[in-house]
């Protein structure tokens, strides 16, 4: 059986179709990702899948129990762990621990004897009996992490779990996440918008937007799927047209996206293509004023369904340029 | 679980909570009822008007008839003209503030030019009552021996107070006091908490746990009780150690846990509501102003509500707080006396079943996801 299983799942908001007739299923043991922009739906889906919200239409099953009509099977199997912490910042890690445990009905023995090596898990032993108000943001995290571990659930939702945090604690906490599913053995369904994590965390992905999915897949056979080799991105002062066309007729590249003088084309070898780039354009005159190569990101598969990348709307209309100039100075 | 195992897990957080800060919520809810008795208690002087009073004329020649008429004069006092054992009645039903007795040799005595003595019996439990009734019928009493030509005034107010001793502006507000701050409390446990568990999410914490709907409603609803009537007895013993008494003790005490009791249901009943309808903490101040503010100042709190303008009276009638006030303030001044508690002890309770039905039915609307 499957862990997760929905069928055209769909939740409306007064007109607004937030998350539309969705359907995917996740295996046990997987890390699964929904990989979309703010506002594609992935918190909504999340909150149905969790009992938080009545689905307009369409059904989900959690191991089997159906997530409306079985709602308290359901919560007893899931853990979640939302965008937003919520921890009691005037209780102890121990507190909320132990608040936690006794929500699932455990003993206050049981939870107690727990404590210490969750607390241990994510090297916050030390800090049992101090306020959960003082710990950092990735402190936080940590101890979400373990607290949904209490009860032992089939599979964990994490919510954006590295929102908001620094490279380094990112990196910590993927670090985590792994040890919870390889340890652990516990199924888990994240959502991102980061497409670093998805590539680097899950076994599958599936990349959502405006409440629709758009491919479901592993990162590798994602990025495989928009053409074979390398990205190739350049700037380039005069005559970019003509240069674009000469490039796809005599080097067997193929031309993705032309901006005015900003061409993207793939290549099957980019580090060779280069050398005839660069001929080329001396033989037409042309002037390469940037150029990059790169293997293709899952950046690249988001702007191959929609056109667009994935953070774009967070800074309107200049999002890809930073992307790229990003790119060209590492 | 069983349901009363899982409704205990939720009031042990809230209550954990709560206690890992103890003075924080309970000086919050006392600050505001403090603060306003310094600001307008001592400011506060309506007028006081149309208090109802009982006049007994044992003797009912024409110069009795002459004094009732001298007394009826202005708007002071409703004049109720009975007999002693009616008059008594009233008084203790509260029908009356006072008996004003006129003995039989009422006008033989003046006709013979000998002194007499009119007994004016006064419940004290509103002293700015009790003195607008001690000063109509002294300068009611002066005119009267004016009017009718006599040298001295002869006519002799004495006094008799119904509960003991001399009761002071602190002790009539002292329970309006207690009440505001169960008012108060119930506020910051019921919607205020409300508001931050959501605006914090760790309302969801609960959402997403098998927890049944109404252990959580119904936990945090008990929890907030409990908060409020913390607050209200430290507010009772701030009160009494700043010298108000409290009549019939330790069972006037238990009584008064009671009514705090049914009080705090109805106002965390009432808290909770609002917290579901409103999503900032800004509103919520607007609520304070609007609601929470006029329903201390139209309780008879800090001024009787006979000295407020007629249009006003029915909005202290249909305010519960002006039965809780009156319910706490008899049982502090007058003791346990189950006749004049019993139509307040019925509107709050009343109040309190309707407003725990109101605030848990659109707690469980707002939670909203799978039942
Ligand atoms: N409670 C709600 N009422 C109305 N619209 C909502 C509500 N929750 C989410 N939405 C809308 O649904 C869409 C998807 O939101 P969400 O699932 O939070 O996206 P994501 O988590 O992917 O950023 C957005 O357009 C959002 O504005
Ligand atoms: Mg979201």
């Amino acid at each position: 059986m499957k862990i997760i299983e929905t069928h055209e799942l769909t939740k409306e908001f007064n007109g607004l179709v937030a998350v539309d007739k969705v359907t995917f299923s996740v295996e046990r043991g997987e890390i699964f990702g929904f990989l979309g922009p703010n506002g594609a739906g992935k918190t909504t889906t999340i909150k149905m899948l969790t009992t938080l919200l009545l689905p307009t239409s369409g059904t989900a099953y959690i191991s089997g129990f159906d997530v409306v009509r079985e709602a308290a099977q359901v919560r007893r199997r899931i853990g979640l762990v939302p965008q937003r912490i919520v921890l009691e910042g005037d209780l102890t890690a121990r507190e909320n621990l132990l608040f936690h445990g006794m929500l699932y009905g455990l003993s206050r023995r049981d939870i107690e004897a727990k404590i210490p090596e969750l607390l241990e898990l994510v090297g916050l032993k030390e800090r049992a009996d101090s306020k959960v108000r003082t710990f950092s943001g990735g402190m936080k995290r940590r101890l979400e992490l373990v607290k949904v571990l209490l009860h032992e659930p089939e599979v964990i939702f994490l919510d954006e779990p590295t929102v908001g945090l620094d490279p380094q604690t990112r990196r910590k906490i993927w670090e985590y996440i792994q040890i919870l599913n390889r340890e652990r053995g516990v199924t888990i369904f994240l959502t991102t918008h980061y497409m670093e994590e998805a590539d680097y965390l899950c076994n599958r992905i599936c990349i959502i937007d405006h409440g629709k999915i758009l491919d479901i897949d592993t990162p590798q056979r994602l990025k495989d799927k928009i053409g074979e080799g390398d990205i190739i991105e350049m700037e380039v002062s005069g005559k970019g047209e003509k240069f674009a066309q000469a490039l796809e007729k005599e080097c067997g590249c193929q031309i993705k996206k032309m901006e005015e003088n900003r061409i993207t084309i793939t290549a099957r070898r980019g580090e060779y293509a280069l050398k005839e780039i660069f001929f080329l354009a001396d033989k037409l005159g042309v002037e390469v004023t940037s150029i990059s190569v790169r293997e293709p990101t899952l950046e690249d598969v988001f702007i191959h369904y929609t056109g667009r990348g994935i953070r774009e709307e967070l800074v309107p209309g200049s999002g890809m340029m930073k992307y790229l100039t990003r790119r060209l100075k590492q | 679980m069983s349901f009363l195992r899982e409704l205990y897990v939720v009031f042990w957080k809230e209550m954990l909570l709560w206690i890992n800060n103890p003075m924080l919520p309970v000086v919050r809810a006392l600050v505001f009822p403090m603060m306003w008795i310094v600001i307008f208690g001592s400011a506060f002087g309506g007028e006081v008007n149309h208090i109802p009073l009982a006049v007994v004329l044992s003797d009912t020649s024409e110069l009795s008839i002459e004094y009732l008429n001298a007394l009826n004069i202005g708007t002071t006092l409703d004049i109720k003209n009975t007999n002693l054992a009616t008059a008594q009645k009233m008084l203790k039903n509260r029908k009356v503030y006072g008996i004003l007795y006129i003995p039989e040799d009422f006008s033989k005595k003046l006709a013979a030019g000998e002194k007499v003595s009119v007994v004016l019996s006064l419940d004290e439990t509103t002293p700015q009552i009790s003195s607008a009734i001690v000063a109509h019928v002294t300068s009611a009493t002066q005119s009267f021996s004016k009017n009718i030509a006599l040298a001295e005034n002869r006519v002799v107010v004495e006094k008799n107070t119904l509960f003991g001793r001399g009761i002071e502006y602190l002790d009539y507000l002292a329970p309006g006091v207690v009440m505001m701050t169960i008012l108060f409390s119930a506020l910051f446990s019921g919607g205020l908490n409300l508001i931050i568990d959501r605006e914090f999410g760790t309302l969801t914490m609960l959402m997403v746990s098998p927890v049944s709907r109404d252990a959580i409603i119904l936990g945090k609803i008990f929890a907030g009780v409990l908060q409020s009537i913390t607050s209200g007895v430290v507010a009772l013993a701030v009160a009494m150690l700043m010298g108000v008494h409290l009549k019939s003790g330790a069972a006037g005490f238990l009584l008064m846990v009671l009514l705090m009791f049914i009080a705090g249901f109805g106002f965390i009943g009432m808290s909770t509501a609002i917290g579901t309808r409103i999503s900032e903490l800004e509103q919520l101040m607007v609520v304070m102003m609007v609601l929470l503010m006029p329903m201390w100042f139209l309780s008879g709190g800090f001024y009787p509500i006979e000295s407020m303008p007629d249009w006003m009276r029915p909005l202290a009638i249909v305010n519960p707080m002006t039965y809780a006030t009156d319910a706490a303030r008899s049982i502090m001044i007058r003791g346990i006396i189950w006749e004049t508690l019993a139509l307040d002890l019925v509107v709050i309770t009343t109040f309190a079943v309707a407003m725990f039905l109101i605030g848990s039915y659109s707690f469980k609307k707002t939670l909203g996801g799978v039942k």
